[in-house]
């Protein structure tokens, strides 16, 4: 090595050393302790512990709650990523226009990313009480019901009116024809209003909430009530960053592509399925991975919650570890087992993304 | 297809084709504004929940007490009268607060004098509880109630009338001024709660008692009741000091000191990683990489275990330490600097400056963009982190940070369903976060899908 090359070495090693010391104690180390830490039976107050092999992953899979915790995560990480995905990629196909005012709001669309997750947990929790606006919501939609039914079906009805009469007429228009489907919202509207103020159809009376969204210990799909309402929140919270990262990749694809489509006859919802989704596909991978190992992060929902929810029905895999080591005597030995398991799972996450990603690019 | 069965009819002409354009668009902003419903609405019909006496009454209203100008008008007065305070009322020496109320009373009955009362009530029924308080209760006089007015109206579709009373509260003598004036109105039975000077806070016994938090409240008092409440009622029993005042300012100091840190290692090891040569570089870069992907609650507890044996614990220096660099603030500043041309550090590598020079004189000031960038996220992740406040500051509630806050609030308001100060809170602690995004908001949105896009 010559000597310059020395000297840029060892001004890279000055230049690095605060983040490498930070990264050495805080990630390497750390990760071989609790690594360590998961065969021995350590406890936060005791003083001397013993090396125990695989004891505690075994005591772990006989734990009712550690069981739940898993699962709870497995699950949750399915559901949110999928329904994260489909929602945010629609919503980014939206916004994909270049219309005045778009900026504004896509940059309205990111304000329940950027809050803090404590604040907007506690103003879900209040969404999901027995009295809350969750419910509220519901029981005014159930109100208006027959209004709205009759709004969809004039509607409906006016769109087909409108598309048949221009077919006979010659004119080869879609079923979604946007401008007729403006004329059949107006009719649509003002039949409504009108059959409303005739008092032929009528809200019915609202009913008072019945459903409990924490406290309940049914299951919907395997997965139990209360944490289908952190999946919501989650999902709600999370959307506009993916979508913003769908919206980036969007941007990339070459205008020049669509418009061939276009002249080839493709329709706005075959060239978002044979142009859009399989050049979109480095990016929803991407985000896949991102959503995959944030939500088996999770940790802020559910120790937020308290007692507002039973903890074995919320309880993942980072609350579980936490708790752990918080509670009692501190069963540090056990806790860095689950830990372990957590951490193997992003691990087998990352990896499979990766062997995915390489097949990925080869095609 | 259908286009294919079908006779050569008319063409698409070009106003055909304008119109479906300009149809199109509507159904877009349509859709976008419905969007911005779904996403903004939930905060809004909370901040709601958080002006009223009771965030959880059913059916929901938009518009109660709180929100309507009458009130507002009437709570400035009653605040300047109260305590010369229209911003947050009192009862002071030298008061004299006239005040009206009026109640339906059906045909057939006669109406009856109210009776009018100053209770002595504590502050809220968690923390603010063990505080006393001045009691307006020792100092006010309540005048005679006096029948003022009669008219004939249907209310409910029942004939009567409406019958207004007045009266005055005084403050008797010198003394200390009380921060509230509760008010207690009980009417006899058949008499309903029709209108007043100030809505009440609450109604009981199906209108027949209006009770008010406080009569002369002052526009924060009774618009922003649970506002004003999270400063003054959520106190350390201890040193008597606002726990959200100290929690904030606990935030702040958290933030900035990582904020630099971050600022200063982050743009030194992003520069290494991106400008110098040294062996198994690509292998470090692989690596932080990799580390961004693992989870801070899978490896939390020796970090726990390391700030103990420091004596960090319970302090905000050990959110300091545990947060000072990150790998995601290291990748940007790379990415950043393998952005910029070369020659102009080359140039002054040959003049002879030492790297260190080059850096602080040259580089740092080309990275303003970057930088601000960094401080803008970094910022805002400190700002809302909760895991590590969880694992450090946990006990000491004088050192929270405002999520953590939250949380102890949420358990000690909780049980008592008090969702006022709770919503209030959270909304308070979400307003610095709130003005950093209106202003900085192109950092935030670019910040993401670049970053995220080149990961």
């Amino acid at each position: 090595m010559l000597r310059s090359q020395r000297i840029e070495a060892l001004y890279a090693l000055l230049f690095l050393a605060p983040f490498l010391i930070h990264l050495g104690v805080f990630f390497v180390f750390a990760f071989v302790r609790t690594l360590g830490f998961s065969f021995t039976d350590k406890t936060l107050i005791g003083q001397s512990y013993q090396i125990v092999g695989f004891a505690n992953f075994i005591q772990l899979f006989q734990d009712p709650r550690f069981i739940a915790a898993l699962t709870h995560s497995i699950s949750f990480m399915l559901i949110v990523t999928t329904l994260q995905t489909f929602l945010a990629l629609s919503m980014a196909a939206i916004l994909n226009q270049r219309l005045r005012g778009i900026t504004f709001f896509r940059t309205v669309y990111y304000i329940p990313s950027v809050l803090s997750s404590a604040a907007v947990t506690v103003i879900a929790i209040w969404f999901f009480q027995k009295t809350g606006f969750l419910n509220t919501f519901i029981g005014w939609i159930g109100s208006v019901a027959p209004v709205l039914l009759t709004f969809v079906a004039i509607f409906v009805l006016a769109q087909a009116v409108q598309v048949a009469w221009e077919r006979i007429r010659g004119l080869p228009v879609a079923l979604t024809d946007p401008a007729l489907a403006t004329i059949s919202l107006a009719v649509g509207l003002a039949l409504t209003w009108l059959l409303a103020a005739l008092g032929v159809v009528v809200p019915r009376e609202a009913q008072p909430p019945e459903f409990t969204w924490l406290t309940n210990s049914d299951r919907f799909l395997g997965v139990p009530i209360p944490l289908w309402s952190i999946i919501m929140l989650n999902t709600f919270t999370t959307i506009p960053t993916l979508m913003l990262i769908f919206l980036a990749g969007l941007q990339d694809i070459p205008k020049s592509i669509y418009e061939a489509a276009a002249i080839d006859g493709a329709s706005p919802l075959q060239q978002f399925f044979s142009v859009t989704v399989p050049m979109l596909r480095p990016v929803t991978f991407l985000v896949i991975t991102l959503s995959l190992i944030g939500t088996l992060q999770m940790f802020d929902q559910v120790a937020l919650m308290g007692d507002a929810a039973p903890l074995d029905s919320i309880i993942v895999l980072a609350y579980y570890v936490y708790n752990n080591v918080f509670s009692g005597e501190g069963r540090v030995g056990l806790a860095s087992a689950a830990a372990i398991i957590l951490a193997a799972l992003t691990f087998a996450i990352v990896l499979l993304q990766r062997a995915l990603g390489i097949s990925e690019k080869a095609h | 297809m259908a286009a294919q069965v079908m006779k050569p009819g008319r063409k698409l002409d070009e106003r055909y084709l304008a119109r479906q354009r300009w149809a199109r668009a509507a159904w877009v902003y349509g859709a976008m504004l419905a969007l911005a419903v779904f996403f903004i609405g939930p905060f809004y019909v909370a901040y709601l929940g958080s002006l009223k006496d009771n965030p959880l009454e059913w059916p929901f209203r938009y518009s109660f007490a709180q929100t309507q100008p009458k009130n507002w008008a009437a709570a400035w007065r009653l605040g300047q009268l109260g305590a010369s305070n229209p911003w947050t009322g009192g009862f002071a020496p030298g008061a004299n607060i006239p005040f009206q109320v009026s109640y339906f009373v059906e045909d057939g009955q006669e109406p009856q004098t109210p009776v009018v009362t100053v209770p002595t009530r504590r502050a809220g029924a968690g923390l603010g509880a063990i505080f006393d308080e001045v009691q307006a209760a020792q100092y006010a006089r309540v005048s005679e109630v006096q029948e003022v007015g009669r008219r004939s109206a249907v209310v409910g579709g029942q004939p009567g009338q409406i019958v207004t009373y007045s009266f005055t509260i005084a403050y008797e003598g010198q003394g200390p001024r009380a921060p509230r004036l509760p008010l207690d109105i009980e009417a006899p039975r058949g008499q309903v709660y029709y209108s007043a000077t100030l809505d009440p806070n609450r109604l009981e016994r199906r209108g027949r008692v209006a009770s008010w938090d406080s009569a002369a409240p002052g526009l924060l008092g009774y618009a922003f009741r649970n506002y004003v409440r999270v400063f003054n009622e959520a106190r350390d029993p201890n040193t008597g000091a606002s726990f959200f005042l100290r929690w904030t300012l606990n935030t702040f100091l958290v933030c900035v000191a990582v904020v630099l840190t971050t600022l200063l290692f982050a743009s030194l090891a992003g520069y290494a990683l991106a400008r110098m040569y040294f062996p198994g570089k690509n292998y470090l870069f692989a690596f932080v990489v990799f580390t961004m992907t693992v989870p801070a609650q899978a490896i939390f507890i020796s970090n726990y275990l390391v700030l103990r044996d420091l004596g960090l614990l319970s302090s905000l220096w050990g959110m300091v330490v545990w947060s000072a660099v990150g790998a995601g603030a290291v990748f940007i500043m790379k990415q950043f600097f393998e952005s910029i041309p070369r020659e102009i550090e080359e140039a002054a590598l040959i003049d002879g400056a030492s790297p260190i020079t080059t850096f602080f004189r040259i580089i740092i000031p080309m990275a303003t963009p970057a930088l601000g960038a960094l401080t803008i996220l970094t910022f805002q992740g400190m700002w809302n982190e909760f895991f590590k406040a969880a694992v450090v500051l946990s006990g000491q509630q004088g050192n929270y940070t405002l999520p953590l806050g939250l949380s102890f609030f949420r358990n000690a308001y909780g049980v008592a369903g008090d969702w006022g100060l709770m919503l209030a809170s959270a909304f308070l602690s979400m307003i610095p976060i709130i003005i950093l995004f209106v202003v900085f908001q192109r950092y935030f949105v670019e910040g993401v899908s670049t970053s995220a896009l080149k990961g």
